[in-house]
């Protein structure tokens, strides 16, 4: 060892403290930005008795990013959900009164509340039968009731129709992420050839697959040179050295019975039933669900109910006769019969009540108490054959009809035989269910997200103290090297004095 | 990094997701504090809604048929009331005619008896509430019997003549009426007479009722008749018995036959107030059971209220806690967020 060779040490420890204040630099400036992993200078003595600044790493944790990732895909696909669930509901929704706790809450305008309305105006008509304002106001209870079904199937259609177009928004930020992702790959990859810094680029990687698993539910490896693999949770591959392109075809309307295109990689539809490799999780796969299982469903439902009140206020031949049952107070346009349970796909957005005892259309109100509604003036679907103004055998059996079992449809989710009141009450029932089910998961996907951030956040984020400390460390070793440096000068100088 | 490493980001937004979640709650709160009840009915309930969607529905309903039973309850108290003065007035005629028996020579006296009384009769009978004419039945539209006095004659007062005449060959002002037997008189009355106060005579010169009288759901699944028609027996009795007497009581008649006329009109009258009687009794129960109904729908009301209650309103006094804790939680918040900003390094290091 001679006193140059101390020179040389000091001037490696010189280089060290600034490689090492460089870092914390970088990870004081970037304290505040999501998703920043912590660097640490790796530093290692070198043969000479110095040290060097071997390589730069980050404070990565790919076990924590995974549930990051993850549970972002989970909280994406409910949220899509319950959101679509909430317009719903709205439709169906109690509004609070402010005069609890009488129990008087205003129903809201949901068909089975409306359907109630309907009930009592006929028997208010029922104890009533000669007054034709009460007769009226049954009229105006049917109306309000096929405007509750109207605007419920409305809402199905436009909750579907927001579904396809936030699909075709979410399968645009996939493509440009995956190209994106192409380039930050590419960096990363070349930066492990060459030895260049890739930390940055890595944090772009992480940041970019965390805002895929947004859209879609992913998993990743990676390869030996260090490029990132990314496949869909269902295993469908969306990265590989290139990127795969999604394709979806949007439709702008989604009328009832009508469904949306599936979403595809290289052909291959990745949503809907049909899908043999459907994703799980992420905004893509809950707006799939929203948009193809569970709004139909609702509109099934909404369909049945509508198929129950044309069945339930149906007129039938009173004279004996084998003439077909006809649509009553409650029809659609080109009506020729009732329509059976199966026949009745998008009945909700069309059942109207009939013209002919419309009195804002020309109609007349007495035929609800008389009956031939669906053919005014024929004998074949009169009931009160003697025209008495107390008759109420034709009101008690349309009231007794709302109270009376019939079938439906058991597609629709809600059994096979019921009355059409309970029918609407539990259609109502299985929406406000859906709805709570999924506003739980979201907020508990939520606070999953929140709790995998901040574990993430603490195990690669910067903490500024420990910075400082290290600074502090710094300093005292740059203070240290310098001092030596002097002494090591001084001691040449007396040497120099000494010859 | 170590175990209980925590990173600066994650140190300045501690507080952040919890100041956040409290403050949504504490808008929850507030509505449910003024409203009693919870704020998102649907959401809170879940599946449970329809349930209570329901009970609702059940409530209104007993709300609306207790308001219409006061539409049934006017039209029977209507009814019995008229009822009431059909039967008092045939009853004060009753003890007129029994009086009359033994007076022989008062024939006018006969005749207004029997006029004013078929006046009386068709006046309560034709009865109306509102726009419905109690006694009509389910024609409840049109006055259920017809007018007796009019000119030209009604088709029922040319009927009894022409039943007159074609039995005696004169009509009943005629002198030759004293020359009619007593048995004579009483096999016309039991029968052509008789004939015109049933069957089809009585549907087309007297009655415009229906026979089929209206009903009422006056609870869930409970059916009343709700009126009654000028087609029960009492109202044709007493029509035949009166009628009789105006019509004849005037004639010539022998004074045996007088007594025959005087004797049968009683016995016709008793009859009617007995039937009056029966009808007015089922009229009355009718009443009973609409009063029955609305109470049972008062107190299953009651019941059906406190079930929504339960499902639809909060604890006022939970809310009130839960409010008061929110507030310190939230104050609590924002002081540990004040204090971590101060905990840095960087303020204790000399400048």
């Amino acid at each position: 060892m001679t006193l140059s060779s101390a020179y040389n040490i000091i001037n490696s420890a010189f280089a060290v403290t600034g490689a090492q204040s460089a870092t914390i630099a970088r990870n004081i400036t970037n304290a505040s930005t999501p998703g920043y992993s912590r660097e640490i200078a790796n530093v290692v003595d070198n043969p000479y008795g110095g040290a060097d600044v071997a390589s730069i790493t980050r404070e990565a944790n790919s076990a924590l990013l995974d549930q990051v990732n993850s549970s972002t895909s989970e909280s994406a696909s409910q949220s899509a959900i319950a959101a679509g669930l909430a317009t719903l509901a709205q439709t169906v929704s109690d509004s609070a009164s402010s005069t609890s706790p009488s129990g008087a809450t205003q129903n809201g305008a949901s068909p089975s509340a409306m359907l109630a309305n309907l009930q009592s105006a006929l028997s208010t008509y029922e104890a009533d039968p000669s007054n034709e304002s009460v007769g009226e106001a049954v009229v105006s209870a049917a109306g309000d009731l096929t405007a509750s079904l109207n605007s419920g199937a409305a809402a199905v259609q436009q909750v579907r129709s927001q579904a396809d177009a936030n699909m075709a928004a979410s399968v645009a930020t996939i493509n440009s992420l995956l190209n994106q992702f192409t380039q930050v790959n590419a960096t990363v990859v070349n930066g492990l050839h060459s030895g260049a810094d890739i930390s940055s680029a890595q944090d772009s990687e992480d940041s970019i697959l965390t805002q895929l698993s947004q859209q879609v539910g992913i998993s990743t490896t990676t390869n030996a040179n260090g490029s990132v693999s990314i496949y869909t949770d269902s295993g469908v591959t969306l990265f590989q050295d290139i990127p795969q392109t999604l394709s979806f075809t949007p439709s702008p309307t989604l009328t009832a019975g009508v469904s949306g295109n599936p979403v595809t990689v290289d052909g291959i539809p990745i949503t809907g039933a049909s899908a043999p490799m459907a994703v799980q999780s992420g905004a893509l796969a809950g707006l799939a669900q929203l948009r193809d299982t569970i709004a139909p469903e609702y509109q099934a439902q909404l369909d049945q109910i509508s198929g129950g009140l044309v069945n339930a206020f149906a007129e039938t031949d009173q004279t004996g006769g084998t003439a077909p049952a006809l649509p009553g107070l409650f029809t659609f346009p080109g009506a020729t019969g009732v329509p059976s349970t199966t026949q009745v796909t998008g009945l909700s957005s069309q059942i109207e009540v009939n013209p002919n005892v419309d009195p804002s259309q020309g109609g007349d109100v007495d035929l609800l108490q008389n009956g031939g509604i669906s053919d005014p003036g024929s004998a074949t679907y009169t009931y009160n054959t003697t025209g008495a103004a107390g008759y109420t055998g034709r009101i008690q059996q349309m009231v007794s009809a709302i109270g009376a079992t019939q079938s439906f449809d058991p597609s629709a989710g809600l059994g096979a035989s019921d009355s059409l009141s309970d029918y609407a009450n539990n259609s109502v029932g299985w929406l406000q269910g859906q709805n709570q089910q999924a506003t739980d998961a979201a907020s508990y996907q939520s606070s999953v997200v929140t709790q995998a951030t901040s574990a993430l956040s603490n195990a690669t984020g910067v903490n500024l103290d420990t910075e400082m400390t290290n600074m502090l460390n710094i300093e005292n070793s740059y203070t240290t090297s310098a001092k030596l440096l002097t002494t090591v000068n001084d001691m040449f100088s007396a040497l120099m004095n000494a010859a | 990094m170590t175990i209980s490493s925590v990173s600066t980001q994650y140190l300045g937004t501690v507080m952040l997701p919890a100041v956040t979640q409290a403050q949504s709650q504490l808008t929850t709160l507030e509505v449910e504090s003024s409203t009693g009840q919870y704020a998102d009915l649907g959401l809170q309930l879940g599946s449970q809604s329809g349930y209570e969607l329901s009970l609702k529905n059940e409530y209104d309903q007993m709300q609306t048929l207790t308001t219409d039973n006061a539409i049934a309850t006017t039209n029977l108290s209507t009814a019995q009331a008229a009822l009431d003065s059909i039967r008092s007035g045939a009853q004060s005629a009753l003890t007129s005619l029994t009086a009359m028996t033994a007076v022989s020579d008062d024939a006018s006296t006969l005749q207004t008896l029997g006029s004013t009384s078929l006046q009386a009769l068709i006046g309560s009978t034709n009865t109306a509430s509102g726009q419905q004419y109690v006694f009509g039945g389910i024609n409840s539209s049109a006055a259920p019997l017809t007018s007796y006095f009019s000119t030209p004659p009604s088709s029922a007062q040319t009927a009894v003549d022409q039943a007159f005449q074609t039995t005696f060959g004169f009509p009943p002002s005629s002198p030759l009426a004293s020359s009619i037997t007593t048995t004579a008189l009483q096999s016309f009355l039991d029968g052509p007479f008789a004939a015109q106060f049933s069957g089809a005579n009585w549907s087309s010169n007297w009655s415009s009722a229906s026979s089929t009288n209206t009903t009422a759901e006056i609870a869930p699944g409970e059916t009343i008749t709700t009126s009654s028609n000028a087609n029960q027996p009492g109202f044709q009795q007493l029509a035949q018995a009166y009628t009789m007497l105006n019509e004849f009581g005037g004639s010539a008649l022998s004074q045996s036959a007088q007594q025959v006329l005087v004797t049968t009109a009683a016995s016709l009258v008793t009859q009617g107030v007995s039937s009056m009687t029966t009808t007015e009794a089922e009229v009355g129960a009718s009443l009973g059971q609409v009063t029955q109904a609305n109470a049972a729908m008062s107190s299953q009301m009651t019941i059906l209220q406190t079930q929504v209650g339960n499902l639809d309103d909060v604890d006022a006094n939970s809310v009130a806690t839960q409010l008061n804790t929110l507030t310190t939680q939230i104050e609590t918040a924002y002081q540990i967020t004040a204090k971590l900003q101060e905990l840095s390094l960087a303020q204790y290091l000399p400048t």
